[in-house]
């Protein structure tokens, strides 16, 4: 456990120190991650220009969730997809073999190789929308909804951590597909608003056959913390982390499974 | 121009080839262009349904279904990636022998844009007929809407992939900037009328949409064909708009690239 967690505070000081060289990039893309947040502000804007309310979601619900949102595909986009992407470069090469030679558990070094920490950016932008949306609604800062929230916020991380490493573990049996992570981003797209959005029997498939709903719109409610928003009522952080479970745990086999077809360099 | 026509002929075949070798690649990338408006289209249609009368900015349910249905085709019309991509062909070298070559790599990028376009048509008809049997769109377009539309969509394809590529061309200048992509496509997206119809949005940023060109692209074309734009006068207005912003385009085009020629230094040949 130790061991563990020096490695990846090891791997988090390299990242760190990449970041460090290259600084004009980092301006750039910290003026990227602003552009990005207005663009759903004024999303937002315009919306609710022409209407003061849709099924119940306000302006600030949109708000909470936009923020959500942000942070949770900065979250992503931090510490998830490099990995998974150098993983399967790996894959390809047959450059793995240097991971599983090593003395560590296979599928907890595959995630911690590497982190685009310039991401942290989306992820406090996005906060600090959520909450000032949350304080626009309840003129407090819901300290305690947050207990629920980060329950909520945990468990979404290890299903998206889960589905991530599936994905990339397909790349055991179809070495080619280098824009696979695009299957997620298609269904990712259908979360950038409120679920209540959908008409019933497409609310039910995003809850339960894909539990998109546990990754944004469910957090996001938990914070705002009215009826309305509570999705699945108070039992939802409960009911997250049964998926969260049952997700990683199929991951962990399927990465188990794909590891056995995988051949290694030069074959 | 013989010999352009020739090589555009080779760069044609050689662009489907490629792109049914990556059917399932591109496939990703065409889901994108129906995910995203049938996600605005639940969005609207549910803001419509909240609303009092039924309606936002004077689209109904069904209507904003036929403009979201409509989004898709135009989408899809003018996908372009030379915007994503320029930057990346001048860093890795692989624009110094499209450089060398006796036709303009403009022809190359054309041609695989057609030829992506032509091969996902086979998936994304009937993608789109699908969207339409589920949410029933309300056309109102009479023939000759529908007739000018098809044309305007064409035009909005043309348009769209010359001016992007003028845009492109600023990674002749700063190859390390990714951002391009993304910020034009951004902007297109809200002032194109990609994200709602432009009558939806707030003043300020509808009369910013009036000056720039992307509302000739998207929002036009798909007023038009759903019936929206009632006076045949407007109608040809809005087509001669596209066609200058065309021209404009093409000239820019040979202006920027004259230039940009002469500021490009070969990275790692």
């Amino acid at each position: 456990m130790i061991r563990a967690l020096r490695l990846l505070s090891l791997y988090i000081r390299v990242s760190v120190q990449n970041l460090a060289a290259y600084r004009f990039d980092l301006i750039i893309r910290t003026i990227m991650s602003f552009v990005h947040i207005s663009a759903e502000l004024v999303g937002i804007w315009t919306i609710f220009h022409n209407t003061t309310n849709i099924r119940g979601w306000t302006a600030w619900h949109f708000l909470v969730l936009a923020g959500v949102y942000r942070m949770v595909a900065g979250g992503i986009r931090m510490f998830i997809v490099p990995n998974v992407r150098k993983l399967m470069e790996d894959i390809r090469n047959g450059t793995l073999d240097f991971v599983l030679l090593k003395p560590v558990n296979a599928q907890f070094l595959v995630s911690i190789r590497e982190f685009v920490v310039w991401r942290i950016t989306d992820v406090v932008l996005g906060l600090a929308v959520s909450l000032f949306g949350c304080w626009k609604l309840t003129n407090t800062i819901p300290l305690q909804a947050t207990a629920s929230f980060f329950v909520l916020m945990l468990a979404a991380c290890v299903i998206l951590y889960s589905l991530w490493l599936s994905l990339g573990v397909l790349c055991f049996w179809f070495v080619r597909i280098d824009n696979i992570e695009m299957v997620f981003w298609n269904v990712f797209e259908a979360g950038r608003y409120p679920i209540v959005i959908y008409p019933p029997w497409v609310r039910n498939m995003l809850t339960y056959v894909i539990p998109l709903a546990f990754i944004t719109t469910i957090p996001a409610g938990a914070l705002i913390g009215d009826d309305q928003s509570l999705i699945l009522g108070r039992t939802a952080p409960l009911i997250a982390i049964g998926v969260a479970a049952v997700s990683f745990a199929a991951a962990t086999w399927f990465f188990n499974f794909g590891i056995r077809r995988y051949s290694g360099a030069s074959a | 121009m013989t010999h352009v026509l020739r090589a555009f002929g080779a760069f044609l075949r050689v662009g489907i080839g490629t792109m049914i070798q990556y059917r399932g690649e591109i496939l990703l990338w065409a889901i994108w262009g129906l995910v995203n408006p049938a996600v605005l289209y639940a969005l609207w249609s549910a803001a419509a349904q909240t609303h009092e009368n039924g309606e936002v900015a004077g689209y109904g349910r069904g209507e904003f279904a036929a403009y979201f249905f409509m989004m898709m085709i135009v989408g899809h019309m003018t996908t372009a990636w030379d915007t994503y991509e320029m930057g990346y062909l001048i860093r890795s070298g692989t624009m110094s022998p499209k450089l060398l070559r006796p036709v303009l790599p403009i022809w190359e990028a054309l041609a695989s844009n057609l030829a992506y376009k032509l091969v996902t048509l086979v998936f994304v008809v009937p993608m789109w007929i699908l969207f339409a049997l589920i949410v029933r769109p309300a056309f109102h377009g009479a023939p000759w809407q529908v007739a000018l539309g098809v044309v305007s969509v064409l035009l909005a394809g043309a348009m769209n992939f010359v001016i992007g590529y003028c845009v492109a061309l600023i990674a002749f200048w700063s190859p390390k900037l990714d951002a391009t992509g993304e910020v034009f496509f951004g902007v297109g997206m809200f002032f194109g009328g990609r994200f709602s119809p432009l009558a939806a949005l707030p003043p300020l940023l509808g009369s910013i949409a009036s000056l720039l060109p992307f509302r000739w692209m998207f929002a036009f074309p798909a007023d038009l064909t759903i019936g929206r734009i009632n006076h045949p006068y407007e109608a040809f207005a809005g087509l001669a708009m596209q066609t200058a912003w065309l021209v404009i385009g093409i000239v820019a085009f040979r202006l920027i690239w004259r230039s940009a020629v002469k500021r490009y230094t070969a990275v790692s040949g």
